[in-house]
C-alpha cells in the first residue's frame, strides 16, 4: 500500500536524499518542508500518514514543532518519528515525555529508511 | 718494631738523672727525648708534642717552674702532663708545682717503681681525657646533626603545610582506616561546600555525599597495596547539592604515627560540561552530512539514477566502505563516551546469560559464515544482572573480532563457566595471535595489535576500549590470553550478585 510521508528538516540535503530513498525503495509519496511552520501547515492540508520530524531546528524546533502538531485537531492523529543526530541516553531521556511514535537516529540510510519507518509503526509493507 | 707505649720528654740539667730516667723508660717500652736545658725542652715539646713530660724543677738559666709555665701559656703545649721532679722536700714548692699546672710531683731520690707507676698513671688519665674529649666532640657533632635534621624536618613541614593551604587542588587528609576526616584545605572546602567544622571528624561515608562506596573503598584498597592512586574519577554531591566532578589522586602518608590517606582532587566538572557538549556537538555535526552522504551513495548503487562503467562502480564501492567506516568509528567514540559518562546509561535487569550468548552467536553468524568460520557457540543458563544490551554489544565485538582474525575453515568458540562469585565467558579463536607486549594495550583506545588492521579488517580501534568500559561498569574483569600463531582467548568475569549502592 502507497503511503504519504511529510519529512520536515532545515537542511536541503538531507530533504533531498531522503525523499528520493522513499521513493526509489517504497515508491511512496513525499512531501517536504524546510521549517516548523511550514511542516504544521501541510500537515493539516494534505494529511499525510506519517512525519519524519527533525529535532534541531533553528527557530522552531522539534519539541515546538511536535507541540503545534499535537495542538492542532486536524494533525494531532497523525504519528510523527523524531529524528536525531544525538544518541546519548539523556537525549533520549529528554523526549520520553513526548508521544511520539518512535525515534530515528542519524546517519540512516535512505534506501532504508522506509523499512524503519515500518517497523516502528507496525506497518506492513 | 712495637709502638711505644708512650712519647715521654725528660728534661733534667743532671746528666746522670737524665741517664738514669732514659735507661728506665726505654727499657719499660717507651719512647724517650732527654734534654738538659729549659728552653732546648721547651722547643722539643712545641716540635713535636709528647704524652707526657718529665721536668726538673732545679735548672740554671729556666728553671723547672718557669718551662712549665711557658708550656702551659702555648696552646700547642698547654694539655701535655707535666710531672716535677725534686730534691726539695719543701710544701711551697710542691703547691707551686700544681699552682701552674703541674700533674705530680716526684721527689728525689726516686723509686724507680713509683716513676713507672705515676708515668703509666698518668699516661692512663691523659689516655682517658682525650677519650673523653673525643666524645664529647663526636656528641657535640650529633647533638649539631641533629638540630640541622629537626631543623630540615620543620622546613620540610613547613612546606608541606604552605602546599596544602595554598594548592589549587582540593586536598582532604583523611585517616586510613576509617576515612575519618583530619584536615582539608580551603579549596576542598569551597568545592565541596562545607566548612572545615562540619568535617573533622567525620568519614567519608557519613557525609552525604553520594560517592561511590565500593569504588571508593577499592582505591583505599588499591593504595594499601600499591601505596599509591592515580586520578581515579570520582562524583560527589556538594553541600548544596550539585554533582561534581573530580579526579582523585591518593597517597599514604603517616600523620603523628597514624596512617593516613592523602587526598589530592582535580576538580574536571566543567572540562566534563564541556567535553559532553563537543560531543554533542560533533555527533551533531557529523551525522547529518554523514547521513546526506551515505544516503547519497546508497541512492547511486541502486542503478536508477543511472548505470555506471565498472570502474565507476568500484569508486562508488571504496567512497561506501569509506563512509561506513567513519560511521562505525563515530559511533564507537559516542559509544565509549558515553559509557564513560557513567551509571545513567547502564539499565541494568535480571536477565538470562543463555539467552545472551546465543543472540550474540546467531548476530554474529552471517559474518561467520562469509569468512567460512564455524562459530561453537555454549550457552550457560544462569540469571545474571546486568545491561544486556550493553553484554550482547560486548559479546559480538569479541566475537567478531575472533572472526575477523581467524583463517577460513577455522573455528571460533564462546563458552561459560560458573564459580561461585563469577560467571567466567571466554572467546577463543585460533588466530594469529597478539604478542605478549600488547596484550594489556589491546584494551587501550586505538591500540590494535598492526596498526593496518583498522585498515584491512574495518575495525575502529575502539571494540575492545568498549568492552573494557562495559565490563568494568558491571564490576567485572576483562583479559586476554595468547600465544602467537596458535589464537587468543578473551575471558570476561562478571559478578553474579552484584551488591546493589
Amino acid at each position: 500500500m502507497t503511503k504519504c510521508i511529510l519529512i520536515i528538516d532545515d537542511e536541503e540535503d538531507i530533504r533531498d536524499i531522503t525523499q528520493l530513498g522513499l521513493e526509489m525503495s517504497m515508491g511512496w509519496r513525499v512531501l517536504t518542508a524546510s521549517s516548523g511552520q511550514k511542516g504544521i501547515a501541510i500537515a493539516a492540508a494534505e494529511q499525510p500518514d506519517a512525519i519524519l520530524l527533525d529535532v534541531m531546528m533553528p527557530d522552531m524546533d522539534g519539541r515546538m514543532t511536535f507541540a503545534g502538531l499535537q495542538a492542532n485537531p486536524q494533525t494531532q492523529n497523525i504519528p510523527v518519528i523524531l529524528v536525531t543526530a544525538k544518541i546519548q541516553a539523556s537525549d533520549q531521556e529528554s523526549f520520553a515525555d513526548l508521544a511520539v511514535a518512535g525515534i530515528l537516529t542519524k546517519p540512516y540510510r535512505a534506501m532504508n529508511v522506509a523499512e524503519q519507518i515500518c517497523k516502528i509503526l507496525a506497518w506492513t509493507a | 718494631m712495637r709502638q711505644p707505649k708512650g712519647d715521654i720528654l725528660v728534661i733534667d740539667d743532671t746528666p746522670e738523672n737524665l741517664q738514669l730516667l732514659a735507661t728506665l723508660l726505654t727499657t719499660q717500652g717507651y719512647k724517650v727525648r732527654s734534654v738538659t736545658k729549659g728552653s732546648t725542652g721547651c722547643r722539643a715539646a712545641q716540635a713535636a708534642p709528647p704524652d707526657l713530660i718529665l721536668l726538673d724543677v732545679n735548672m740554671p738559666e729556666m728553671n723547672g717552674y718557669e718551662v712549665c709555665q711557658h708550656l702551659k701559656a702555648d696552646s700547642q703545649t698547654q694539655d701535655i702532663p707535666v710531672i716535677f721532679i725534686s730534691a726539695h722536700e719543701d710544701v711551697l714548692d710542691k703547691v707551686k708545682a700544681f699552682a701552674i699546672g703541674g700533674v705530680d710531683y716526684i721527689t728525689k731520690p726516686f723509686q724507680v717503681e713509683e716513676v713507672l707507676a705515676r708515668v703509666e698513671h698518668h699516661l692512663t688519665i691523659q689516655r682517658l681525657q682525650r677519650q673523653l674529649q673525643n666524645q664529647n666532640q663526636r656528641l657535640q657533632q650529633e647533638v649539631q646533626e641533629r638540630e640541622l635534621a629537626l631543623q630540615a624536618l620543620q622546613q620540610a613541614e613547613e612546606k608541606f603545610a604552605k602546599a596544602f593551604r595554598s594548592s589549587p587542588n582540593p586536598i582532604a587528609i583523611t585517616t586510613l582506616a576509617e576515612g575519618r576526616f583530619i584536615d582539608a584545605n580551603a579549596n576542598f572546602l569551597r568545592i565541596t561546600g562545607y566548612p572545615l567544622a562540619e568535617l573533622i571528624g567525620q568519614t567519608v561515608l557519613e557525609l552525604d555525599t553520594g560517592l561511590d562506596r565500593i569504588a571508593y573503598a577499592k582505591a583505599i584498597a588499591d593504595l594499601q597495596t600499591t601505596g599509591v592512586v592515580h586520578n581515579q574519577e570520582f562524583e560527589f554531591r556538594t553541600k548544596t547539592g550539585q554533582t561534581r566532578t573530580v579526579l582523585l589522586s591518593i597517597e599514604q602518608i603517616e600523620l603523628a604515627g597514624v596512617p593516613c590517606a592523602l587526598n589530592i582532587a582535580n576538580d574536571i566538572t566543567e572540562r566534563k560540561q564541556l567535553e559532553n557538549e563537543f560531543i554533542s556537538l560533533v555527533s551533531h555535526e557529523l551525522r547529518t552530512p554523514l547521513t546526506s552522504l551515505m544516503g547519497a551513495l546508497d541512492l547511486l548503487a541502486t542503478g536508477q539514477l543511472g548505470s555506471l562503467t565498472p570502474q565507476g562502480q568500484r569508486v562508488l564501492e571504496i567512497a561506501t566502505n569509506s563512509t561506513e567506516r567513519l560511521i562505525r568509528l563515530i559511533n564507537d567514540i559516542l559509544d565509549l563516551e558515553r559509557i564513560k559518562a557513567g551509571k545513567i546509561s547502564l539499565q541494568k535487569v535480571d536477565c538470562n546469560a543463555a539467552e545472551l550468548i546465543t543472540q550474540a552467536g546467531e548476530a554474529m553468524q552471517g559474518m561467520a559464515t562469509q569468512a567460512k568460520i564455524s562459530l561453537a557457540i555454549e550457552p550457560m543458563a544462569v540469571t545474571l544482572n546486568a545491561d544486556p544490551d550493553c553484554i550482547l554489544q560486548t559479546l559480538t565485538n569479541l566475537l567478531s573480532n575472533a572472526i575477523k582474525f581467524s583463517e577460513p575453515g577455522g573455528i571460533v568458540r564462546l563458552s561459560a563457566e560458573l564459580t561461585s562469585e563469577w560467571l567466567h565467558l571466554q572467546v577463543q579463536d585460533h588466530g594469529r595471535g597478539i604478542p605478549t607486549d600488547k596484550l594489556h594495550s589491546i584494551f587501550e583506545r586505538f591500540q590494535q595489535v598492526d596498526a593496518s588492521d583498522s585498515r584491512k579488517k574495518g575495525g575502529t580501534g575502539l571494540g575492545l576500549a568498549i568492552c573494557r568500559s562495559i565490563v568494568n561498569l558491571h564490576g567485572g574483569k576483562i583479559w586476554v590470553e595468547s600465544v602467537l600463531s596458535q589464537g587468543s582467548t578473551f575471558h570476561i568475569q562478571l559478578p553474579l550478585n552484584l551488591e546493589e549502592p
